[in-house]
């Protein structure tokens, strides 16, 4: 064990290195975005954005915005805390109009921001606090969790369905009470089993939970994962082509071409419906000091059937849901609800 | 050994220098082009990003590099001494965990006592953090690159049970903690942007680490123990397990100081987040530095440059963040590379010249 190096010449070529990218930065002179009087849009996601879910949909609601208002659009993905204030500053400071922060994680660092920067709108995807320019927009997930409790109940043989979620925040939890809610409805006599990894992108632990439920008898399983959930459908997939019966549920997105072989159905936030409603609420009467919510009523939230599995479902089952569906759009039927968002407004 | 060849050191700085950005930007810049994206305006977002304009420098560069500094001292002056303390990620979790404690816990003091006290209670934890592995070490002859490893699970688990748990904020919903009073935050270093005192003290401690190598004894020592501990024993009549035991746990001392200005400087609250293995490219830092404190300061900030570009390529060239990880990756093994390339052959000239 001996020291790596010696000594007196490190900081010298950092310093050429940092003079030359000041020089270089020189060359490259002032060209600053040109300004643009069309509706500027950023997205902040801390996932990637080619995971089939939630923060794809994110992504393609960007797209959305830009085709449909001719606006234009950025996207950064964020690691830390840090790099969320910092994605925020540079978009306010460059001039975009409404910022969507794609997760209650943003939600500290986009009340700084509203404070610091009062033009901007800072939507926050499921976050917990309001002020004149930050605003949650809260997806009514239950109300489709509900519906594919039930296709569950109607699918299950063992009479064991399993529930695999990332982190157990309330509004995962409150997804999963609503899935179990609609299992009961069917059937009281149905177990449900629940896991939770406490990480939305860690395949191993998303396929390990599969397999343990899938060992103990489950036969649907819902997952409530961003990048993990191709774990959860690989791992039903290795059943079924062992001869077992056992379907997948989807989740966030419509996913149901994503396995469409073994995914029964899908509990659907279209996102990009919600970002684009929410955009257009922005330019029409403007956005602000109170939450957004989404769901089965504006179609954002849905459960869809697999169209390539749907001939095994039976019709009361199809019928049930779509009942259900109107009767939960009419507020007729008593879901667990979550409360997420602070009471009070707060900031200016 | 030393007039004769130092023109030819400094001409073969500059122009390795000056190599080592070119050849990782071409690499960097012909990766982008394969993937469809134009090189020309990702530079142009990365330089802009970073050291565009003196608020960018200062409020993104240099926020960035407070973490990397700290950690990265931390691992120099381990690394002097030959412990390759590879558990300053799990020890500047500790040091956060610890420092939001305090911070939460005694929320009715004054500044002037709750800010040392946070940032006096990082320290012990990231020193408490890096006991472990350095009594396995001297006791039982286990090597600390893999405890220290091992211990960076242990802390960032630990963390994410903090906030789901013992320090999850009131209202029991995120997994985070409450944010802490304004009396616990970091004043601004530079008023007008938002680098805090945290930047500062880190350069005390550079200079505090730098005055400790070159002037104290205490320092040979390290160095001598570093070059060789059974030589250091030997001739020097150095006590190597006290040298080590003391350099481990400063070290680990100021890798927690890394989470706990984190959290008072910046973030204001303790996410399971709060580093993006801060605690590894410390590592890439310091090496980078030659373990030298003052070159860490350079090297910090040049690795807080990159992060900082790298939001802006992403942000205004829309690079996705794969795409700006794996040329920033690049960038790190040229600059290593070249780095190593350079000291050999520097170490050649001087054998040359005693010859």
């Amino acid at each position: 064990m001996h020291s790596v190096k010696g000594h007196g010449r490190s900081w010298r070529t950092r310093c050429v290195v940092a003079l030359l990218c000041v020089a270089a930065v020189g060359a490259c002179g002032e060209d600053m975005d040109e300004p643009s009087s069309a509706l500027r849009a950023a997205l902040l996601t801390s996932g990637p954005v080619s995971d089939a879910g939630w923060y794809a949909g994110a992504y393609d609601g960007l797209l959305l915005i830009e085709d449909s208002m001719d606006a234009s659009v950025s996207h950064q993905q964020t690691a830390t805390p840090a790099e969320y204030d910092e994605a925020f500053i540079a978009y306010a400071s460059a001039g975009y109009d409404i910022i969507f922060a794609h997760g209650n994680e943003y939600q500290d660092a986009a009340i700084r921001a509203g404070e610091q920067f009062p033009d901007v709108r800072i939507i926050v995807s499921g976050g917990g606090r309001v002020s004149e320019n930050v605003v949650p927009l809260i997806f009514r997930l239950e109300e489709g969790t509900y519906l594919a409790g039930m296709a569950a109940a109607y699918m299950t043989e063992s009479r064991i369905v399993g529930m695999v979620g990332g982190v157990a925040i309330p509004p995962a939890e409150g997804a999963f009470r609503a899935f179990e809610a609609g299992v009961r409805a069917v059937d009281p006599g149905i177990e449900v089993l629940e896991a939770f990894t406490g990480d939305w992108d860690d395949v191993a632990a998303a396929k390990e939970a599969t397999v343990a439920q899938l060992s103990r008898g489950a036969d649907v399983i819902i997952h409530n994962l961003d990048a993990a959930s191709f774990a959860v459908f690989q791992a039903v997939r290795e059943v079924v082509d062992d001869g077992r019966v056992a379907y997948a549920i989807g989740m966030n997105g419509d996913q149901n071409a994503v396995a469409p072989d073994v995914i029964l159905g899908s509990a659907v936030i279209r996102i990009p419906e919600a970002f684009l409603s929410t955009a257009r609420r922005w330019q029409a009467e403007g956005v602000g000091g109170a939450p957004i919510y989404v769901n089965t009523e504006q179609d954002v939230i849905d459960f869809v059937f697999n169209p390539e599995l749907i001939d095994r479902v039976p019709a009361e089952a199809i019928e049930r849901v779509a009942v259900t569906k109107s009767a939960i759009r009419e507020g007729e039927v008593d879901l667990p609800r979550v409360i997420v968002v602070e009471g009070e407004v707060e900031g200016r | 050994m030393s007039g004769g060849i130092a023109p030819a050191r400094a001409r073969e700085v500059a122009l390795l220098g000056f190599g080592a950005v070119a050849l990782t930007l071409g690499a960097g810049g012909l990766l982008l082009l394969a993937g469809g994206y134009d090189p020309g305006a990702a530079g142009a977002a990365m330089l802009r990003g970073s050291v565009g304009s003196w608020n960018t420098f200062v409020s993104i560069t240099l926020v960035r590099s407070v973490p990397l500094l700290f950690a990265g001292l931390a691992v120099a002056l381990a690394f002097r001494a030959g412990v390759w303390n590879i558990g300053a990620e799990g020890q500047l979790y500790a040091g956060a965990i610890a420092g939001v404690w305090v911070a939460l816990t005694f929320d009715g003091f004054p500044t002037l006592i709750l800010i040392p006290a946070m940032l006096a209670m990082s320290c012990v934890a990231g020193a408490a953090w890096a006991l472990i592995p350095t009594l396995m070490r001297l006791r039982l002859g286990i090597g600390e690159v893999i405890t220290t490893i091992l211990m960076n699970f242990v802390g960032i688990y630990t963390a994410a049970w903090m906030v789901h748990g013992p320090l999850q904020e009131e209202r029991g919903i995120f997994p985070q903690t409450d944010r802490i009073v304004e009396a616990a935050r970091l004043p601004s270093f530079i008023p007008g942007t938002r680098l805090h005192l945290g930047f500062a003290l880190g350069l005390v401690i550079a200079i505090g680490l730098a005055v400790l190598f070159r002037r104290t004894r205490f320092g040979f020592q390290i160095r001598a123990v570093g070059a060789s501990p059974e030589a250091a024993a030997v001739a020097g009549r150095i006590e190597p397990s006290r040298v080590i035991f003391i350099t481990f746990l400063a070290s680990g001392a100021i890798a927690g100081l890394a989470g706990a200005v984190e959290v008072s400087g910046l973030t204001y609250a303790l996410y399971e987040n709060l580093s993006e293995g801060w605690g590894y490219t410390a590592i890439a830092v310091a090496l980078l530095a030659g373990l030298r404190p003052g070159g860490v300061v350079v090297t910090a900030i040049f690795f807080g440059s990159l992060r900082a570009g790298a939001g802006a390529m992403q942000r205004d060239a829309g690079i996705p963040s794969a795409w700006v990880d794996v040329v920033e990756a690049l960038v790190i093994l040229g600059v290593l590379g070249l780095e190593r390339v350079r000291a050999a052959r520097i170490v050649t000239d001087i054998r040359e010249g005693d010859s």
